[in-house]
């Protein structure tokens, strides 16, 4: 019925089948609610005020610089006090007005009233600004508990969004750009198709060879410079290898055009597939979580390492995916087209050939990010890999492991982590069926 | 079959190498120096003087035994200008700073010229003596005197690390400064003197070119890869034949300590991913069979939102459920045995019965972590069974539904859950680390949990080696499996 229509699209009807999925829908919504959070957070749990009037100025500290200092002056133009906002207690200040951020608490102060564990429903303490401790006023209440050092669960959560969010697109962003590239490569061309000169083959291998040589072998000192003053400018670094890595090759690819002997010039083909698909296969045949947990010990803590390492380990799945649906691709009539009409192969793969193959690569993508945001939260339940001062649901659960009386630091972040990784898979299935109705189950 | 086998394990050779050899570039990248590490587990207190004597014998005894004094690989790609000896200096810090200057200057024979220099002036410096010093000017205090030279000693040091130019400079001004307050040290003038013409000589005679002309070294069998991997044949016997160094913390082979943990961790997985095959099998067939019904529904999304639940998150809130005096005390907390009950002579039944109620929680939340899997990939796996035409017929000849379902349909379907038992093995050995932490049980993983804490890198490296090798073996049990399974897979 539906092909009968003009305009027809394979997006629209596949829009149209994911729709039907009523808990897919619903995933698809919390997951903008996520993102939301996530983008917002500092807004929505923050212990500095959105809008403030003290003594007559108007402020608004959450959306100022943490580190900004302000002179204030009353009224009649009398120097009151320096307000630092990073450490300036405003729950004390004598406010006219003020919003407060709908969780009046950042991710990492510590209330110093309710520590040791204060329970969502159970006596907290506050100090009001005249300094009497009183019991807690309802908007101050930690409305999910605290944890033994007296920082708020809810904010914790909040700023974990962010954390476990930003997990799941840095590391399949990496896996992806591998995953695709390899696989494209691996399925476009087989074991047959590529086929290039003897001397060719030889001297790209050649180039590859001397291209790492020189962009890392010979940068070491300048790439480990550059991290070491920020990992802005080690990428800019890594990027410029990257460069010559390439330019390199090119080079030498080059050069062999230069050497014409009969023998040296026979076409031979290389054996991409078999190059891919064998370290898919070692890659797949390493225990991933021991593998990260391994490289995350001798290098640096640091969240973007973590990120990093899940990124480069995950890419085989994503791999295999592009692979198959380019081996069933090549052999239609659209890029035999391409490729009759003699356009390169490079521009028959990304611009032809890529967009085509990219419906079953989300599908694995999206998956992905679930079992991203798991090795995440597993890493930092053990406290390996993640820093210390970075709240994240995984480190929250950490907590109330060592504590079961504090059984609301299980409940939450547990439940947090496990309706994030529900999402996504739900999208993933829901999409998979959406995109290719033979496989529904 | 035999043959098929054979040529199974023959294609894991080429695995096995690039899990050792992955492990390997992993550990000579740990940070901090081995040697050190383990002279300090060894516990040599006393004076600094005594140690700088004896210790150093001890540390060059263990630079030999741990095979430091070799070059890493077989082979190595350098530049033209690194030298093919490196190796053979022992100060790991002293090393990469070598190796710096020569990637400065380009110039092996400079660099080695300053470094030899710079070592001459230490040698000089440790000469000063403070005491002497004092005797013959009986207007210095013995206290500054030894802090003006240790202060000197200190900058030699750092001198012997760094090649950043800022430093260097900073470091010789600092040392002139030094010279010109302290008369008592002039001493050192003329060697301090032969390391700044050394230094410049690092630039002088610069041979930057050479940096930018690769060349490849070869070492032969005698590496620190190959006495890691095979031994000496003499005190290394190398991990192959089950050596597999020495822990940082107490000094102790690690195979002595890893063989336990391996039998508990390894059994642990074995039964639980063996109850997930036995409970999801009938469940898999039973909601391919009543397919669509509700139940079939139902199942699918508990099914489904099990296995989006994390097993720590599991494991978690059943300590939290289950042995917790606050709601139930069902079973004890952690470990795998009472201490103060547990008797070592007891026969094996009774071990057994002790050990029960600690490994109900954890093989509960172990088997979770699988079964869910499972029972989705059997009923997706049957589903596609049913709907053949073989079915079909054995339909329409008049067979039973049991029969149909049990006998032709079931070992078909099975293929697809064989295959995963290879996925699932390292899934079951990665994440005994977190159930093992969890639950306190005292295998590989708790073993690995606490040697990261330490920064024990031997053990950390040995247990990631074993999972692999571990793993590959999965993978070849699910080949030979399937082959048995499946008789479209020859077996020539």
């Amino acid at each position: 019925m539906q092909n009968t229509n003009e305009n027809f699209s394979f997006k629209k009807y596949a829009w149209a089948q994911f729709k039907k999925n009523k808990i897919a829908l619903v995933s698809l919504y919390l997951l903008f609610a996520l993102i939301f959070i996530a983008l917002f957070a500092p807004y929505i749990a923050n212990d500095r005020p959105l809008y403030a009037k003290y003594e007559g100025n108007i402020l608004y500290p959450a959306f100022a610089s943490e580190t900004r200092t302000d002179s204030i002056y009353n009224a009649k133009g009398d120097f009151v006090q320096v307000l630092q906002y990073d450490i300036t207690d405003w729950r004390q200040l004598n406010l006219t007005s003020v919003v407060w951020a709908p969780i009046p608490y950042s991710a990492g102060s510590m209330d110093r009233y309710n520590r040791d564990y204060a329970a969502p429903s159970g006596e907290q303490r506050f100090k009001n600004s005249e300094g009497e401790i009183i019991d807690i006023p309802s908007k101050f209440r930690h409305k999910l508990g605290t944890d033994g050092i007296g920082r708020d669960l809810a904010s914790g959560l909040i700023h974990g969004t962010r954390i476990s969010l930003m997990v799941g697109l840095v590391s399949m962003g990496i896996a992806s750009l591998i995953g695709i590239i390899l696989g494209a490569l691996a399925g476009f061309f087989g074991d047959t198709k590529l086929k290039m000169p003897r001397i060719k083959y030889h001297f790209t291998l050649f180039g590859i060879f001397m291209g790492l040589f020189y962009g890392f072998g010979q940068r070491k000192y300048v790439l480990s410079q550059a991290f070491s003053e920020g990992i802005g400018d080690g990428m800019i670094a890594m990027l410029i290898s990257v460069g010559v890595v390439i330019g390199i090759t090119m080079l030498f690819r080059l050069l062999s055009k230069a050497i014409q002997v009969e023998w040296l010039n026979k076409e031979v083909s290389v054996p991409m597939d078999t190059f891919v698909s064998r370290g898919i296969e070692l890659l797949n045949s390493i225990p991933r979580l021991l593998l990260i947990i391994t490289i995350t010990a001798v290098v640096e803590r640091s969240i973007w390492i973590v990120m990093i390492i899940i990124g480069i380990t995950g890419w085989t799945g994503i791999a295999r995916f592009t692979r198959a649906e380019f081996l069933r691709i090549r052999s239609l009539e659209f890029v035999q087209a391409a490729e009759s009409l003699g356009y390169s192969s490079i521009r028959t793969i990304f611009k032809h050939a890529l967009p085509n193959s990219l419906a079953p690569v989300f599908v694995s993508i999206a998956f992905g990010i679930a079992s991203a945001i798991l090795i995440e939260s597993g890493l930092s339940f053990l406290g390996i890999g993640v820093p210390d001062d970075i709240v994240t649901w995984g480190s929250l659960l950490n907590l109330g492991r060592q504590n079961l009386e504090a059984w609301w630091l299980i409940i939450y972040p547990g439940m947090a982590i496990f309706i994030t990784i529900t999402i996504y898979n739900m999208i993933a299935e829901a999409s998979r069926d959406a995109l290719d109705p033979k496989l529904k189950s | 079959m035999f043959k098929y086998a054979l040529k199974r394990i023959l294609t894991f050779i080429p695995m096995l190498i690039a899990i050792s050899l992955l492990s390997f570039v992993i550990s000579i990248n740990a940070p901090g120096d081995p040697v050190e590490r383990l002279s300090k587990a060894a516990g040599n207190e006393g004076s600094a003087e005594q140690q700088s004597g004896a210790s150093k014998k001890i540390k060059q005894e263990l630079r030999k035994k741990l095979g430091l004094d070799l070059p890493i690989f077989y082979l190595s790609i350098t530049d033209l200008a690194a030298s093919d000896t490196l190796y053979k200096v022992q100060d790991k810090y002293h090393k990469a700073n070598l190796e710096a200057l020569t990637h400065q200057s380009g110039n092996w024979q400079a660099v080695s010229d300053y470094y030899s220099s710079l070592l001459t002036l230490q040698k000089a410096h440790q000469q000063v003596d403070a005491k002497v010093i004092v005797a013959n000017n009986p207007s210095l205090s013995l206290n500054s005197v030894n802090e003006s030279a240790n202060q000197f000693g200190f900058e030699i040091g750092s001198l012997l690390e760094t090649s950043d130019k800022n430093i260097v400079a900073l470091k010789f001004e600092k040392m002139n400064s030094l010279l010109e307050e302290n008369i008592f040290l002039s001493d050192l003038e003329t060697s301090l003197a032969k390391v700044k013409q050394t230094r410049e000589g690092l630039f002088v005679n610069a041979t930057k070119w050479k940096t930018y002309i690769p060349a490849i070294s070869w070492y032969g069998s005698k590496n620190q890869y190959h006495l890691w991997l095979l031994g000496n044949g003499k005190d290394r016997k190398g991990l192959l034949r089950g050596d597999f160094g020495i822990s940082y913390i107490d000094s102790q082979p690690i195979q002595d300590k890893i063989w336990q943990k391996v039998g508990i961790s390894f059994s642990l997985s074995l039964i639980s991913i063996f109850l997930a095959y036995l409970i999801s099998i009938p469940i898999g067939i039973y909601s391919a069979y009543k397919k669509d019904s509700v139940a079939d529904k139902g199942m699918s999304l508990v099914l489904f939102i099990l296995y989006s639940m994390p097993s720590f998150f599991v494991g978690t809130l059943l300590l939290l459920q289950f042995a917790n005096p606050d709601n139930l005390s069902w079973f004890p907390v952690s470990g795998i045995q009472d201490p103060t009950i547990f008797d070592p002579n007891w026969s094996l039944w009774m071990k057994l019965k002790h050990r029960i109620p600690f490994l109900i929680l954890p093989i509960i939340t172990y088997t979770y972590g699988s079964f869910a899997f499972l029972s989705r990939i059997m009923r997706i796996g049957m589903i596609d069974v049913v709907s053949q035409d073989y079915i079909r017929t054995a339909r329409a000849k008049g067979l039973g539904e049991g029969k149909v379902i049990l006998k032709h349909a079931l070992r078909n379907s099975l293929l697809p859950i064989i295959t995963v038992f290879a996925a699932i093995f390292p899934m079951a050995i990665g994440g005994s680390i977190i159930i093992e932490v969890i639950f306190s049980i005292p295998g590989m993983g708790v073993e690995v949990f606490n040697s990261i804490l330490n920064y024990d890198y031997p053990m950390i490296i040995t247990v990631f080696t074993l999972s692999g090798f571990l793993t590959m073996i999965g993978y070849l049990v699910a080949d030979i499996l399937y082959a048995v399974v499946d008789p479209r897979i020859s077996y020539k």
